[in-house]
């Protein structure tokens, strides 16, 4: 009883900051972007204006209201579509992204070394891309965890994190653990075939078996214990920190994002992931994901691909760039990614080419850079198409995204400005002529003396 | 053995996936394209136009040619024709898959090399050439890469049995990588990594104006001998003898140069030296672009993309750099750069300079009549005229749109074949039968 008391006394200390008894109260902005050709991604283009109050996109529609208190933006019929989500990134990292000291290294943790410095989030942001998931290199068959970024630039590394997205987990197989291309120290690491990276996926999640069952035995012991007199309680297993994170992954804890280029690497280990309940969602890259579109949709995995990077290596030569819009036909959810800070920038180009090479509708080849990437990542529920309730994560083009003259001209995340050419040419243009100036200005003379 | 057994597999996996990009047979000799909105490049853009090709060659075009008898004739109505696009800086033939070794012929050891030709290693079945046509590239620079002289680039047609057949120039250009201070990220060539205090670069460059004036003792020596039968001729130097049309400004050199301050040293590098150079890279010749300008040098642009040079510059210098130095009325071209599997994204560099502010005819010139210039070929190659080789292409729309679909395409008039390596896995692949769940 008390303690409900206590709830509600609470609960009216907040209710009251909320109607400003207690002073400032937080007022929402508001913004409405006004007269642009709306691309929702989830429904029908139209022209018109989107309300965006505080963080979210609050109305979509026509002649909004204006209220006094609500700052307009006109676009004069630029193109609106919900911000670009690259779903497979390395941005943001502090370092070097891969652990490459040990062949398993699923505890370690790109959450703990995000850089919000990084200048590739702003150039992400020149690109219309609001959100990322930065990870783990590919260097181990089991790497680090990955992490869903917000682009807020300017914001603290706490701030762009997404903490509603599922934690992901990230794999890899292939060339990459098996060091095929590596020189010098590298090349004495077990495994080196394909074989040989799955065995050693299997060991771990062995070993991680035995290690939780240890820890319910003795769970089970210590709780018997519990409240007798006399009892003596076990002594606990070894805390493993590596085999704890392995445990946390055959939970389901987290999200598997499993870097593969070949088509049966990437079905042997559909196979394995099913054997232990593990919840693989998506094949990164996934080059060959062509060829098992029936496996990839009966066992609902994802590719997160390149839209024709190709040709770099031995398993990334048998692909073309059709392969994503194949592998949509056939009903693969498929986000097209960057892996590089630079390719980033023009994601909405490499969606344009899938209209080309494999025939996807525009539609479908907005949704691989908004909507899909979002579900892959779990976020589909508050980002990834333009819709009341959900985030206000937006980017403005010149022209439709698609179109190989667009420009994108502003990018908002979470309802704020964070990217806006007007402002980015204006004070370009205040630097330069500061310059100018600074270099005609008379040199103060020598001192002799 | 280990690596002869995988050698041997890619290989086996490389000729069963060859292209069938090479025609011959009974192709026609003479083709008519009618109903066609022909862009000659040089000259007005003709609607409802007809284009005739006759041995090879542009024989006609205009608004009412007939079809001769037995032509193959095309009916291409609400469909564009222009020149072959020529790619002004590439690797084609050189490396198949970056990764593997014994795929690449691409880089030399050492930084002189002045005398390597690459018309020695093209390999005209690499699936690049077939996929670097998808946007209509006829013909590509092959260059060299690596050290300070990289060697001798060839000008080829993008489909042959052989490379010798594809040759229209079997030595093009020499290159020379100029030193770079500080490097930019992704470059090739030499340089330094780190801002030095010390000018490294202009220390570099006195470096290769050593080697020049060695060549060109050398060749002296040569000609003294040559004219005097009592002076000793000097034992042939291989590098020298390459560097020979260089130094006498009679073979083009391409001079990879990034930064403003580089640019600078190089345009005066050229001028001392005498050389008949073309710039490839300039990516910060927007700060210097009225000097380009006044050297003469034609720019080849690199890949863009590609991130600024500096973060100063702004994130849209690479796209606003070109526009700048069209401005400035500087002959531009456009190129692929370093990575042949990524050829056919020409156009599509074109188009991003283009939504930055290049005019549009520009960016066309800059892919078909300004390298057909620069190269030295404009008598056969770069725009639709009588006479002409024809190297041309039928695109469903505008070349620079990723959207359009170039349907046929024709080099030295022959009707080359689109299908190329994905397209054939492309094939395969969608006949899966999809398994009902």
């Amino acid at each position: 009883m008390k303690k409900n008391v206590l709830i509600i006394a609470v609960a009216g200390l907040f209710l009251a900051a909320g109607t400003g008894l207690f002073g400032a109260a937080p007022v929402e902005k508001k913004l409405l972007l006004k007269n642009g050709h709306i691309l929702p991604v989830s429904g029908e283009p139209f022209d018109g204006d989107i309300l965006i109050v505080g963080a979210r996109i609050a109305k979509l529609g026509q002649d909004l209201p204006v209220t006094p208190d609500t700052e307009v933006v006109d676009l004069q019929g630029q193109w609106v579509m919900p911000g670009i989500i690259d779903s497979h990134s390395h941005i943001a990292v502090e370092g070097n992204v891969n652990e490459g000291g040990d062949l398993m290294t699923p505890e370690v943790d790109v959450l703990d070394v995000i850089n919000p410095e990084d200048i590739n989030i702003y150039y992400a942001l020149t690109g219309g891309v609001t959100c990322v998931h930065t990870m783990h290199g590919s260097a181990n068959p089991i790497g680090g965890r990955g992490i869903v970024l917000k682009l807020k630039w300017g914001a603290s590394a706490d701030d762009m994190i997404v903490r509603q997205a599922p934690r992901t987990s990230k794999w890899a197989l292939g060339e990459n653990p098996k060091q095929s291309n590596a020189d010098g120290m590298g090349k004495a690491r077990y495994p080196k075939t394909r074989m040989g990276v799955e065995a050693s996926i299997r060991e771990i999640f062995e070993q991680a078996k035995d290690y939780m069952k240890r820890w319910e035995a003795y769970d089970r012991k210590a709780a018997a214990a519990k409240g007798k007199k006399d009892a003596v309680l076990p002594l606990p297993p070894k805390k493993d920190y590596r085999l704890e994170s392995v445990a946390d992954i055959l939970r389901g804890k987290y999200w598997v994002r499993c870097h593969a280029y070949q088509s049966e690497e990437m079905a042997s280990i559909i196979r394995l992931c099913k054997e232990y309940g593990v919840k693989l969602v998506s094949f990164e890259h996934g080059l060959e994901g062509y060829r098992i579109t029936n496996e990839l949709v009966e066992n609902h995995v994802a590719v997160s691909t390149f839209e024709d990077f190709w040709a770099y290596k031995w398993e990334a030569y048998n692909t073309m760039p059709q392969s994503a819009a194949l592998m949509v036909k056939r009903g693969v959810l498929v986000a097209l990614n960057s892996d590089d800070a630079e390719r980033m920038r023009r994601l909405f180009f490499d969606a344009a080419k899938a209209v080309r090479f494999g025939g996807l509708t525009e539609l479908e080849a907005l949704k691989t850079i908004t909507i899909n990437p979002a579900i892959i990542l779990g976020i589909d529920k508050f980002t990834g198409t333009l819709e009341a309730g959900k985030d206000a994560d937006i980017a403005v083009f010149s022209r439709h995204p698609l179109d190989p003259y667009s420009v994108c001209q502003m990018t908002l995340v979470d309802g704020k400005v964070y990217f806006d050419r007007a402002k980015y040419l204006e004070d370009r243009q205040k630097a330069e002529e500061a310059k100018k100036k600074a270099a005609e200005a008379p040199k103060p003379k020598d001192k002799k003396d | 053995m280990k690596k002869f057994i995988i050698l041997a597999a890619i290989c086996a996996g490389l000729a069963g996936t060859l292209p069938a990009g090479t025609g011959g047979g009974d192709e026609p000799q003479v083709i008519l394209i009618k109903n066609a909105t022909i862009i000659p490049v040089v000259g007005d853009r003709v609607d409802q136009g007809q284009l005739l090709i006759r041995d090879g060659k542009i024989a006609g075009l205009g608004k009412s040619l007939a079809a001769p008898d037995g032509a193959l004739v095309i009916d291409a109505a609400g469909q564009f024709v222009y020149p072959g696009f020529i790619d002004g800086y590439s690797h084609f033939g050189l490396t198949e898959i970056s990764a593997i070794a014994s795929t690449s012929d691409v880089r030399e050891m050492g930084k002189e090399n002045p005398e390597l030709r690459v018309i020695w290693a093209i390999n005209p079945g690499s699936v690049h050439f077939g996929t670097g046509r998808v946007n209509g590239t006829t013909a590509a620079l092959v260059a060299p890469s690596g050290g300070t002289f990289p060697g001798l680039s060839a000008l080829v047609k993008m489909d042959g049995w052989t490379a010798q057949e594809m040759a229209v120039k079997e030595i093009a250009t020499s290159l020379i990588n100029f030193p770079m201070s500080p490097r930019p990220s992704g470059g090739e060539g030499g340089g330094q990594q780190q801002e030095s205090k010390v000018d490294v670069t202009s220390k570099l460059v006195d470096k290769i104006k050593d080697y020049l004036k060695e060549a060109r003792y050398y060749l002296k020596l040569k000609k003294d001998a040559a004219a005097d039968p009592k002076l000793p001729t000097p034992e042939t130097n291989p590098k020298y003898e390459a560097l020979a049309p260089v130094l006498d400004g009679s073979l083009p050199v391409i001079i990879s140069v990034e930064k403003d301050k580089d640019i600078e040293l190089a345009i005066k590098f050229v001028q001392d030296e005498k050389l008949k150079a073309i710039f490839r890279g300039c990516g910060q010749g927007f700060k210097v672009a009225d000097k380009i300008k006044k050297s003469g040098i034609p720019v080849i642009i690199d890949s863009l993309y590609a991130g600024p040079s500096d973060p100063e510059d702004g994130y849209d210098a690479p796209w606003r750099n070109v526009v700048a130095l069209a401005k400035a009325g500087i002959t531009l071209c456009f190129s692929s750069g370093d990575d042949s599997s990524a050829g056919k994204d020409m156009p599509y560099h074109a188009a991003r300079a283009v939504a930055y502010g290049l005019d549009h005819e520009e960016a066309i010139r800059a892919l078909t009549i300004n390298p057909a210039k620069v190269l030295g070929v404009d008598q056969r190659l770069g725009s639709l005229e009588i006479g002409k080789d024809a190297d041309l292409f039928i695109t469903t729309g505008d070349p620079l749109d990723p959207k359009s679909e170039v349907k046929h395409l024709f080099i030295g008039g022959r009707h080359t074949d689109m299908k190329n390596y994905w397209d054939n896995l492309y094939e395969k692949y969608k006949g899966r039968p999809l398994r009902k769940g």
